[in-house]
């Protein structure tokens, strides 16, 4: 498995427990987090000011679909993990992209990651 | 005869004309004919004073027979019977004279027989009725002997008397034939018409009863002796009596044919339906004497015409009634019958779509194919969901299409096979499960998003305390009960197969492909049963990674369950392990065991056993299944 290590990762999640779990297991895994966003705008600013290598979006922001985060990182080529409660029902969204369920371990992050980054070493079970 | 010689002349004429006189009053009165020829001789005799005469007709086979005579003997007329100068039914026959039989050419034997019977001359006279010759009378006389004037006049005048006599009787006789005729005809009639198995009845011209034949009879239940005083109108019943009679007394006004149907009360007081065909009969002169009619019970056959027209009625009130849009199409696509709610189902007028081909109804992406379908069906026609499996679509009068649902029926007619097509417009239903899927999705997303919440709070209760052991367990439990929670979003919370239920819990399709198998028979559990299993299989799980045969490289879990139907549905499942280090019972009971032994037993309301045997830890669970999950 390809190291984490000292990727730029955008965390956008809008409920703050979640969020810092996620941020734990993202520090914890040696990636430099960028965020959390908790907010669509907020989360497109993150996007244009800053170098990022990947982000873990949440699907659903404040009860709205984070379609404008996911097109904005599709426009910089920039890969993505969706993180949902929608489970496989988010599959249209993701195009793609590694889905991983609500609750996630640290160890389903990284793989997820890791797939997002290098198309391998992942599931997006 | 010559009573003096003075005289002579018009002694002779008063004498012939006395014995005219007397020969036609007893042609008048005679009551055979043997007393018509012999007062026929008789006038012969006295009239033309010839003693020796005889009385000849043809019979039936066309020979001349002697029928009268006198001084002939036996071995004469045997000899000359059949002799004539005339054939039968012969025109404008004339008497014929001769004077002595040895100056014609007859033949010798006939000669010989005549002289020796000593008769020299003879005369022929035809006896004609109606123009032609029936008879003969012969005078014979033993001199050579020319008749006078007067003679062949007398003897032609005594030939007409006896064929007007011949003449009158054969007229007579023929009458009298006739009548006879008409009787056993009209007896054989009465005889046949009696007893056959329809009702016949005739009425003269003022329509009033005069014969019913043993059937008609049994129907109004009256003998012979009371046909005279019969009448039929008043059975006919009320709302029938006024078209009947009207039709009736037409046809007797018009001396026509009728035919007639209605309801009469028999002797039961029962109503049967008659239909009456009726045709005037004529006398011989061509006098009307009224019908001849025969009534034929149509009651059983109109019963069962109603029953059909009643079935028939119902079929089309069912189909019209019908909660969805009913479309029949008969042999060729052709639509023979819609329901009111096909109008609202595609748009159309109901005129607008009888007689069309069911194509109409069909998208135009389908139309080209849709007969080739429907030939299929035909070969196969069987109760069935059309497209069974795909979504099917109708298209409306505007163009639209809606998502529909149809079921196929073929009905068998006389007509050939119409196909019922029962078409539900499922866009509500669609709509509703987008909207269920939505709220379900929702629900989910929340629930999820609560775990992950709870699992964020445990992240940080735990974080940067000694309890590693701890809050890894509390996340595994966390997680299977999320995974669980994931197999019966999958089925909208309805229910979830154990098949599934053991493969995710035991991550038989990934860590430990190798080290754990189940099998077992398919069975669906309750969404709380669910969600006990997984969470038990996740103990029972983690406890063989830590301490039992999933410890070591070598050690097996099998999974195995069954199910019995009968006297209730049961589930078995034992799980074993095999080959992992030695087992011993754990000094106290850990969240694992009590979750297995307490809370799923309560959940599951099965009878649940742990045992720690040394070669393998053993759990069984047997509990029952909730009915109606098995057909699934």
């Amino acid at each position: 498995m390809t190291s984490l290590s000292g990727t730029r990762v955008l965390l956008v999640e809008d409920e703050s427990v979640i969020a810092m779990m996620a941020e734990d297991f993202l520090t914890e895994l040696g990636i430099t987090v960028i965020g959390p966003a908790t907010s669509i705008n907020a989360a497109l600013e993150l996007i244009s000011a800053n170098d990022i290598d990947a982000a873990v979006l949440d699907l659903n922001i404040r009860g709205e679909l984070s379609h404008r985060v996911a097109e904005a990182l599709r426009l910089r080529r920039i890969p993505m993990v969706c993180a949902t409660g929608y489970g496989q029902g988010a599959a249209e969204f993701a195009r793609g992209a590694p889905i991983i369920d609500k609750p996630y371990s640290e160890d389903k992050l990284a793989r997820a990651l890791q797939m997002a980054l290098h198309g391998a070493g992942g599931t997006n079970e | 005869m010559k009573i003096n010689g003075g005289s002579e002349r018009l002694t002779d004429r008063a004498d012939e004309l006395s014995a005219l006189y007397v020969l036609t009053d007893r042609l008048y009165r005679a009551k055979s004919n043997h007393e018509a020829f012999d007062a026929g001789l008789d006038a012969i005799r006295d009239g033309l004073g010839c003693r020796r005469a005889s009385m000849l007709l043809f019979d039936e086979e066309g020979v001349m027979r002697f029928v009268a005579w006198r001084g002939l003997s036996d071995g004469y007329r045997q000899a000359l019977a059949g002799h004539s100068p005339w054939k039968v039914g012969e025109r404008n026959a004339e008497p014929i004279f001769v004077s002595d039989i040895a100056d014609t050419d007859e033949p010798a034997a006939v000669k010989d027989r005549i002289a020796s019977e000593g008769i020299v001359g003879l005369a022929f006279i035809p006896l004609v009725a109606q123009g032609e010759v029936v008879g003969k009378f012969m005078t014979y006389y033993e001199q050579k002997h020319t008749c006078s004037i007067r003679e062949i006049d007398l003897a032609t005048t005594i030939a007409r008397q006896i064929g007007f006599y011949l003449e009158r009787t054969r007229a007579e006789e023929a009458r009298k034939l006739a009548e006879d005729e008409l009787r056993a005809s009209e007896q054989q009639f009465r005889l046949m018409s009696e007893d056959v198995p329809v009702m016949i009845w005739t009425c003269d011209a003022s329509g009033k009863c005069t014969n019913l034949n043993g059937m008609l009879r049994e129907f109004w239940g009256i003998e012979s002796e009371d046909i005279p005083n019969f009448s039929w109108y008043p059975t006919i019943h009320p709302d029938d009596a006024v078209d009947i009679g009207a039709r009736m007394t037409d046809a007797l006004a018009t001396q026509s044919t009728v035919s007639v149907q209605g309801r009469y009360k028999n002797c039961r007081g029962e109503y049967r339906t008659l239909l009456t065909v009726a045709r005037p009969h004529f006398s011989a002169k061509g006098q009307f004497r009224g019908l001849i009619g025969v009534n034929v019970d149509m009651t059983e056959s109109e019963q069962v015409e109603a029953a059909l027209r009643h079935s028939e009625e119902r079929f089309r009130s069912a189909v019209e009634a019908a909660p969805s849009g009913m479309v029949m199409t008969d042999e060729s696509g052709r639509i023979i019958l819609v329901n009111l709610h096909a109008e609202t189902v595609f748009g159309y007028q109901r005129a607008e779509m009888i007689g069309q081909g069911i194509e109409m109804l069909v998208p135009d992406r389908f139309r080209s194919s849709h007969p080739v379908l429907r030939g299929t069906y035909g070969s196969r026609p069987l109760a069935r969901p059309m497209g069974a499996g795909r979504d099917l679509n109708a298209r409306r009068k505007d163009g639209s299409e809606v998502p529909v649902e149809i079921g196929l029926s073929p009905i068998e007619t006389s007509e050939g096979l119409m196909v019922l097509a029962s078409v539900v417009d499922i866009s509500e239903r669609k709509r509703s499960e987008a909207q269920r899927e939505l709220l379900m999705a929702e629900l989910n997303h929340r629930v999820k998003n609560t775990l992950a919440v709870v699992q964020g709070i445990a992240h940080q209760t735990f974080r940067g305390t000694p309890a590693t052991e701890a809050h890894a367990a509390f996340e595994g439990r966390l997680m299977a009960l999320s995974a669980a929670h994931n197999i019966l979003t999958q089925t909208s919370w309805e229910h979830a197969s154990l098949d599934q239920l053991v493969a995710d819990s035991l991550q038989i399709r990934g860590t430990f492909s190798n080290r754990v198998s189940a099998s077992g028979p398919a069975v669906l559990l309750h969404p709380n049963q669910a969600l006990s299993v997984a969470l038990a299989f996740h103990e029972l799980l983690t406890n063989a990674v830590k301490y039992g045969a999933l410890s070591n490289e070598a050690g097996r879990v099998s999974v195995e369950w069954s199910r019995t139907d009968l006297p209730q549905p049961r589930l078995n499942l034992i799980w074993s392990e095999l080959g992992g280090p030695p087992v011993s019972s754990p000094s106290r009971r850990g969240f694992g065991s009590r979750l297995i032994t307490g809370g799923l037993a309560a959940d599951l309301q099965a009878k649940v056993a742990l045992e720690f045997q040394p070669q393998g830890l053993i759990c069984r669970i047997d509990a029952p299944l909730p009915d109606g999950m098995l057909a699934q």
